[in-house]
């Protein structure tokens, strides 16, 4: 015989184990190189270095600019995926016939490799001379424009790709979230001649409120962890203009080989990821 | 008035269907015309303003798969490196979330937590130790060092939407206080685990093409020996010259898997994105 609580424990330990090698040792080394010189070019300045690599960074220009840019990128595609994925499914759930259509769609960006989205839009539909949207711009007459390479535009582009690439989750949760609504709401509210907006700020939004959280904090998440489109469509520039904080930590890391601040800043993007899903998961359980 | 009200509702429904076939288009349109350019010569891609009526050539693919640039050895390492992992975190993730979701666990709450965390933990604070401790072991650049690193982010994922779709299993399947080990193994495979096919299947699609489409850690911490397909469209991307034509070839060749997937599995895919957002899960 073997008790109910020794079993689960059997059936958990070894994911467990996996999961303090895997994901828990490596973030405790991550932390204590933070605290090191760790420099492949200059080896032997290598060691421990206390509070340094952190003060350099709270002194570093460019660490600053990333973070804001970070911030800028987060809570612009956050909230672009909601407020386009919102009006879509509002849209298309008075088409019912057609559902079928945009759900088999909005699967396409979804499972896309985000290094391949990068691609395509720099070169497919961003290009100066050879890109669809460059070639649509100059049709109605707006002229080219530089999308990749001048910094404001940049960022607004690399904003663009990632709202791109995930408005269609954001849309597929609150399709399927708006179409479970119960609709008896919407009859009473019908007869007593309540009009459209009301019956959304009123009725629809209220009840989609916790689908809409769980799409901010998912989304947040991946925002916050995003690299590969942005490395493939501007590598970060042009000069330091996308340059979020992941490219940034990337670049000092494997291109300057400074290992030490490279880790600092991994810290650092560590703890905005912490923080962020701190405060979200706290709305989310306040309202619930 | 009723014909007012009838036109009323034609332009209504005029626009709505406009709107959305419009957003609809935007979301299909690098993809369709990636499909039109890997068909192209590399001089008629070059053309402006940009030629829809052209002779399709199969070169690019042709190159992309048998060329000097080929990208089939990319593509195996990627369905090793995809399915040992997604073989890995099921054989993992099915046990521990059935302990999470179903029986009195020890420490339920705190394990349950530790999952959700390590979930969260973003890939540049992996990828920068990873590269350190990996070359300390001389396992960058290997099979069993690139799995390694893909299970930090497929098994938190993978155990949490098992325990959603676990915790769907009414309660009686499973009520029976005194069972031995033997049995309460075969509780699980014979009981539980037919009861979340489902769940399983999700699980598998969402581990197979996160690994796949995964970049970062394949760019930094495989090499000339284990190279992901991910990295295999920078063969066509060099300093001095794009290969646009082929370059399209080549990405459709290493998206096709993932798109059809998709396209197959998309109930599973919607269910899987809604499980998670109803519970919490969902990464990338």
């Amino acid at each position: 015989m073997m008790s109910e609580k020794s079993f689960a424990t059997y059936l958990i330990t070894p994911s467990i184990i996996v999961l303090l090698l895997t994901t828990t040792f490596p973030i405790l080394y991550l932390i204590w190189s933070s605290f090191q010189n760790i420099n492949l070019a200059m080896p032997w300045m290598d060691g421990f270095v206390g509070f340094k690599n952190y003060i350099e960074m709270f002194q570093d220009k460019q660490f600053w600019k990333s973070f804001r840019l970070t911030i800028t990128y987060t809570a612009s595609t956050v909230i672009l995926q909601l407020i386009i994925g919102l009006g879509l499914a509002l849209l298309v759930l008075k088409i019912p016939k057609a559902q079928w259509v945009f759900r088999l769609m909005a699967i396409l960006p979804i499972v896309l490799a985000p290094v391949v989205v990068g691609l395509f839009w720099r070169t497919l539909m961003l290009a100066p001379d050879f890109g669809i949207i460059d070639f649509f711009t100059k049709t109605i007459g707006l002229g080219s424009f530089a999308w990749l390479s001048e910094p404001r535009l940049a960022v607004i582009s690399v904003i663009l790709i990632h709202t791109w690439q995930w408005t269609p989750f954001a849309f597929l949760v609150l399709l399927a979230s708006l179409a479970s609504l119960p609709t008896d709401l919407y009859e009473a509210a019908k007869i007593d001649k309540a009009p459209a907006y009301k019956r959304f700020f009123y009725i629809t939004l209220p009840l989609i409120r916790p689908a809409i959280i769980i799409i901010i904090i998912i989304r947040s998440m991946v925002a916050l962890s995003a690299y590969a489109a942005i490395y493939a469509a501007t590598r970060g520039g042009p000069g330091t203009a996308t340059e979020i904080l992941n490219l940034y930590a990337y670049r000092t890391s494997f291109l300057e080989v400074n290992f030490g601040y490279g880790s600092t800043l991994a810290v650092f993007i560590l703890l905005i990821t912490i923080t962020v899903a701190g405060i979200l998961y706290s709305i989310r359980k306040k309202r619930s | 008035m009723n014909t007012i009200n009838l036109n009323k509702k034609i332009f209504r429904n005029f626009i709505i269907t406009f709107l959305s076939t419009f957003i609809l288009l935007i979301w299909i349109l690098p993809l369709i015309w990636s499909i039109f350019v890997s068909f192209k010569s590399e001089i008629e891609v070059l053309a402006y303003p940009p030629n829809v009526f052209f002779k399709p050539v199969l070169d690019n693919y042709k190159a992309a798969i048998f060329g000097s640039l080929s990208i089939l050895s990319e593509l195996s390492d990627s369905f090793i490196i995809a399915s040992i992992t997604t073989i890995l975190t099921l054989l993992l993730s099915i046990p521990a979330a059935y302990s999470l979701a179903r029986l009195n666990l020890f420490g339920k709450k705190k394990i349950g937590f530790y999952v959700l965390a390590t979930q969260m933990i973003p890939p540049m604070g992996l990828v920068i130790p990873y590269y350190l401790i990996l070359g300390k072991f001389g396992w960058l650049d290997t099979y069993h060092g690139m799995i390694i690193v893909y299970m930090t982010f497929s098994l938190p994922f993978a155990i949490w939407l098992m325990v959603s779709f676990m915790e769907d299993i009414p309660r009686e399947m499973e009520e029976a206080a005194f069972l031995d080990k033997a049995s309460r193994i075969k509780t699980l495979l014979y009981i539980i685990v037919p009861q979340v096919k489902g769940g399983i299947a999700v699980t598998t699609i969402f581990t197979f093409m996160n690994s796949w489409n995964e970049f970062l850690f394949a760019v930094q911490l495989s090499g000339n020996k284990v190279r992901p397909v991910t990295i295999a469209m920078y063969n066509f991307v060099s300093v001095e010259q794009t290969l646009w034509a082929k370059l399209c070839a080549a990405a459709l060749i290493a998206m096709i898997p993932v798109i059809i997937i998709g396209l197959i599995g998309n109930n599973h895919i919607v269910k899987g994105l809604t499980l998670g957002a109803v519970k919490g899960g969902g990464r990338k």
